[in-house]
C-alpha cells in the first residue's frame, strides 16, 4: 500500500503512522461532553467501504493526513491534509453561525 | 582522525562529513507565513520554498523539512553568529532551535547517485525524478533522513540526526558497496 501525502509525494505505507477514524473530536466545552466523548471513544462504526482515517507522515514531513480509505480493498481514494481539512471546517462552522 | 571520519575512510566512499557549518530549524508561527515570505525574501532575495525543494540564497541553502519548516545551512564566517542574525531576522515570525549539533551532513559529491545507492533508497532516487533543488525526508534502514541534491546538481547531502551518524555511516557504506 502507498499513500500520496499531499506535501511529499507518494511514499511507502511503512513511513506512516495510523490513528484511526478521522471523526471530529467532541467540544469539552459542551453540555453533553460526557455523553459525546463515550460514544467518540466507544462506539465507533465498522465501516465497509470508504472510511475517512487519520494517518501521520511519521517518517516523512511530520503532518497529519485525513486519508479516505477502502476498508474493503485497501484503494486509497484522497488524501488531505488534516490542518486544511480543520481549517475548511472551522470556515463552515463560521459561516454558520 | 574521529571515530566516525575513519568509518567514512574504511568505507572508501565519495563520502564526506560537513563541518564548519550553522543549521538552523525555523518554523513559521501560526499565521505569519506571508510576512515571514516577506523578510526572508529582504535577507535572501529569495520565497522560502512551499514544497520539497532546497534553494540558494546569499551563501545559505534553504531545505524544506515540512509544511512551513526549513533548515537553513550556512558555512561559518569569523566575525558571525549566523543563528543570532536569523534570530533578529524573523523574530516573532518563526521559532528558531540552532540544530547545528543534533545533526550530522554526508555530502556525497556525484552528479548522479550510484546503481546501490539507488537501489537502496525506499524513494525513486534517479537522476531524472530526484531533481537537482529536490529535497525528500524519508528513512533508511529505520534511520530518519533529510536528503536533497544541490542545487547546481554537484552533489547529494544527507542529514540525519547526530547519534546516529555511525549507524548512518555504516548504511552508506553497505548501500553504495
Ligand atoms: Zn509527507
Amino acid at each position: 500500500m502507498r499513500i500520496h501525502c499531499p506535501h511529499c509525494g507518494e511514499r511507502s505505507l511503512d513511513e506512516f503512522s495510523y490513528l484511526g477514524d478521522a471523526v471530529v473530536r467532541p467540544d469539552p466545552a459542551s453540555p453533553n461532553a460526557q455523553e459525546a466523548f463515550y460514544t467518540y471513544g466507544y462506539e465507533r462504526s465498522n465501516v465497509a467501504g470508504p472510511m475517512q482515517e487519520l494517518w501521520y507522515h511519521a517518517a516523512g514531513c511530520h503532518a497529519w493526513l485525513v486519508v479516505t480509505r477502502d476498508t474493503r480493498t485497501h484503494e486509497i481514494l484522497e488524501v488531505k491534509s488534516a490542518h486544511e481539512v480543520a481549517l475548511a471546517r472551522q470556515k463552515v462552522a463560521g459561516t454558520a453561525q | 582522525m574521529s571515530e566516525l571520519a575513519n568509518d567514512i575512510k574504511k568505507a572508501s566512499l565519495e563520502a564526506s562529513e560537513r563541518t564548519g557549518l550553522t543549521v538552523t530549524h525555523v518554523a513559521a508561527r501560526r499565521g505569519a507565513r506571508a510576512s515571514l515570505d516577506d523578510v526572508a525574501r529582504a535577507a535572501f532575495g529569495v520565497s522560502l520554498p512551499s514544497s520539497p525543494k532546497a534553494v540558494e540564497a546569499r551563501g545559505a541553502l534553504i531545505v524544506w523539512t515540512g509544511p512551513d519548516q526549513w533548515l537553513i545551512v550556512q558555512k561559518d564566517e569569523t566575525g558571525r553568529d549566523h543563528y543570532a542574525e536569523l534570530a533578529k531576522t524573523f523574530n516573532g515570525l518563526a521559532s528558531l532551535v540552532d540544530v547545528t549539533d543534533s545533526r550530522t551532513i554526508f555530502r556525497i559529491a556525484a552528479s548522479r547517485p550510484s546503481e546501490t545507492l539507488l537501489r537502496n533508497m525506499g524513494i525513486d532516487f534517479h537522476e531524472n525524478s530526484f531533481q537537482p533543488g529536490d529535497v525528500a525526508i524519508t528513512h533508511v534502514s529505520h534511520l530518519g533522513v533529510i536528503v536533497w541534491r544541490l542545487p547546481d546538481g554537484t552533489a547529494y547531502d544527507f542529514a540525519c540526526a547526530r547519534t546516529y551518524s555511525r549507524e548512518f555511516a555504516d548504511w552508506l557504506r553497505k548501500a553504495s558497496a
